[in-house]
């Protein structure tokens, strides 16, 4: 009976902490930043820590969906540098609105090579996005003369730097919007069911009619859409394009947001929340520790330990669940 | 035709390199010069020896993108502690700290159960930021000169890091091939529960896996420190993806089980000789990059249409 109990006991605990654990560690993160530091809870820090949060956040969407067909690209940082200058470079002929669009169009159909290249060409998706990884960043130095781009024009700088009602960054809605249409498609869309079953169980999904090639492909492909959105992001706040600065390390951060928020890398069913979250962390993370003047040496470390420790409580759900090989 | 196809699964790499080697020929009058080859194959020991490691590992299903780091980590002890305790005991004890950071990747891996990309990708983090802390961010130049023998020396006409990746080598196929630890590792990567529930300690064999890589990442921390006779907290960055790139190129298998050693030695040595013949046409660093992406993906796009052929051959019940 106490057996009994024990066990019920830890299951309910398994369940709170799957679906409280992060944003849990999230307020306990902001809390103690909060505590030691004054500048940190000010209205204006916590705010454009969000609009920050929307670089890793929005692409965190695209890289949530590969990961869940079982798919993987550590091509995007070099990706963001490439759309980034070939965009911002024909900004001043097309202008605007046009421009943007086109850029986002650029965006896709690198995604688009990269899902063609994994499902026709069957190369695995982990060396076709490395070879990409090395092809786009060339490209991009190529392209610029490894020389920053500047960028002039309103509605791109906007995008990562506009404020709404003077208060809230621009890509603190645009981020909310990519959430919401990214939740829609997941969960109230056969596209969703589609994406989930793919990466399931891909053979029964081929079987049940199916076209997992074409899944693929549209998650690669969404994932260059949403790099996209985040490269205007991110070189709208830095006011350039800069083909080697841009995006270093970028995949490593996309990914870490990912698996911390609970996805999977064997693929199946993925957390878009847990994501945003774990974005969130991340970026609040790093501007705590620049506020606290922390020695960027030990930030290197501290976010290390953070990422591993992050991970291994987010395990601790299946071991409460009594779920997977303990 | 699948004669030749198996044929080239085994010696593929080997075909790329003739061909490079041709094409350099012609190109240019030097490269058939004895240091010219010596050069390009001394080059190509920096990712083969620690491409060895990564081979175990990607055998035994994992990954480690941790090696740039210990390579930054192992110069920066071996130019603190050289001027202190002497050489020897300096490169020995960089060497074991450096595989306790195989331990620790090891024990995380295991016991707490995190996937292996982000421990390995999270410890990159840390010892990289440990070797600038310990450094504290700047450059320590090494005075004592007997220590560059490791890198730039040369015995009977051959340089020294030659001869230690032919050791390595023979090591670690004698390791992968001939004891049971090398078969535990291939067991672990073709199917891990089917090894557990067979009663193989899957623990043990994956720490000593990830202990080993270390090992290799900082040999080749030795050998670049002793060329450089400088402790460089910020070494090698971008390193561990040109390793996997020579580990995959060399023909060991992403879904594990099936490693190549060979193999990784004969990539080693043609992504140097591709180094070499773009500097050769003096080509700038970034068109360096795209050719190794380009090759990378050709070379994997051949590969896929091996395997598509002689799929469709068995599929046509032709022995295969």
């Amino acid at each position: 009976m106490d057996d009994f109990r024990f066990r019920k006991v830890k299951q309910n605990l398994g369940v709170f902490w799957g679906n409280f654990g992060l944003p849990l560690i999230f307020i306990i993160i902001v809390v103690v930043f909060s505590l030691s530091n004054p500048s940190f809870a000010t209205r204006y820090n916590i705010l454009s820590n969000f609009g920050f949060a929307a670089y890793v956040g929005i692409a965190a969407i695209g890289m949530t969906f590969v990961i869940m067909t079982g798919n993987f690209d550590i091509s995007i940082g070099s990706m963001l540098a490439l759309v980034a200058v070939l965009g911002s470079s024909f900004m001043p002929k097309t202008g605007g609105v046009i421009g943007v669009l086109a850029t986002l169009a650029i965006a896709c159909s690198l995604g688009f090579i990269n899902g063609i290249f994994v499902t026709k060409l069957r190369i695995p998706a982990f060396i076709t996005t490395l070879g990409m990884l090395f092809v786009f960043r060339a490209l991009a130095f190529i392209y610029t003369n490894n020389v920053p781009v500047y960028i002039s024009d309103r509605f791109w700088l906007y995008i990562g730097n506009g404020k709404l009602f003077g208060v809230i960054p621009f890509p603190v809605l645009l981020m909310g919007i990519c959430y919401l249409a990214a939740y829609l498609v997941l969960r109230k869309s056969p596209v969703g069911r589609y994406i989930i079953a793919v990466g399931t169980n891909a053979r029964a999904a081929a079987l049940s009619g199916i076209n997992v090639d074409n899944i693929k492909i549209l998650v690669f492909t969404l994932l260059g859409l949403f790099v996209g959105i985040s490269s205007i992001v991110n070189s709208a706040n830095q006011g350039a394009a800069n083909p080697g600065l841009m995006g270093q390390n970028f995949e490593f951060q996309v990914i870490t947001a990912v698996v911390l928020g609970g996805t999977a890398l064997s693929g199946g069913n993925g957390s878009l929340g847990g994501s945003l979250i774990a974005a969130l962390i991340v970026t609040f993370l790093g501007n705590g520790m620049g506020l606290m003047q922390v020695n960027s040496y030990w930030q290197l470390v501290a976010t290390g330990l953070v990422m591993i420790f992050a991970v291994s409580l987010n395990k601790l759900k299946f071991y409460l669940l009594g779920q997977g090989e303990y | 035709m699948i004669k030749f196809l198996k044929l080239y699964e085994k010696i593929g790499i080997f075909i790329l390199i003739v061909i490079a080697g041709v094409f350099l020929a012609i190109a240019s009058p030097n490269f058939l010069k004895t240091d010219t080859i010596l050069n390009i194959i001394t080059q190509g020991t920096y990712g083969a020896i620690v491409g060895f490691g990564m081979v175990l590992a990607i055998t035994s299903g994992g990954f480690d993108l941790s090696v740039d780091a210990v390579v930054a980590l192992t110069s920066v002890f071996l130019s603190i502690l050289i001027p202190n305790i002497g050489i020897p005991s300096a490169i020995i004890i960089s060497v074991i700290i450096s595989c306790c950071v195989g331990f620790l990747n090891g024990v995380i891996i295991t016991k707490f159960g995190v996937n292996p990309l982000i421990t390995t990708l999270s410890m990159a983090t840390i010892i990289r930021g440990v070797s600038l802390l310990i450094a504290n961010g700047k450059q320590i130049p090494i005075s004592e000169t007997r220590f560059s023998v490791i890198g730039t020396g040369k015995l009977l006409g051959i340089p020294i890091p030659i001869y230690i990746m032919v050791a390595l080598f023979i090591i670690f196929y004698l390791l992968l091939n001939q004891t049971s630890l090398g078969r535990h590792i291939s067991a672990v990567g073709s199917n891990e529960s089917a090894a557990r529930i067979s009663g193989l300690n899957v623990t043990f064999v994956k720490i000593m896996v990830y202990v080993l890589v270390s090992f290799t990442a900082s040999i080749n921390g030795v050998i670049r420190t002793s060329q450089a006779m400088i402790g460089i907290p910020s070494m090698a960055p971008g390193f561990t993806l040109l390793v996997i790139t020579i580990t995959i190129l060399g023909g060991t298998s992403l879904s594990g089980g099936k490693g190549n050693l060979i193999g990784a030695v004969f990539a080693g040595i043609f992504i140097s000789m591709i180094y070499y013949g773009l500097n050769l046409i003096k080509v700038e660093y970034f068109y360096q990059l795209l050719s190794v992406g380009l090759v990378l993906i050709f070379a994997l796009f051949v590969d896929g249409l091996r395997k598509r052929y002689l799929e469709a051959a068995r599929i046509k019940g032709i022995k295969v």
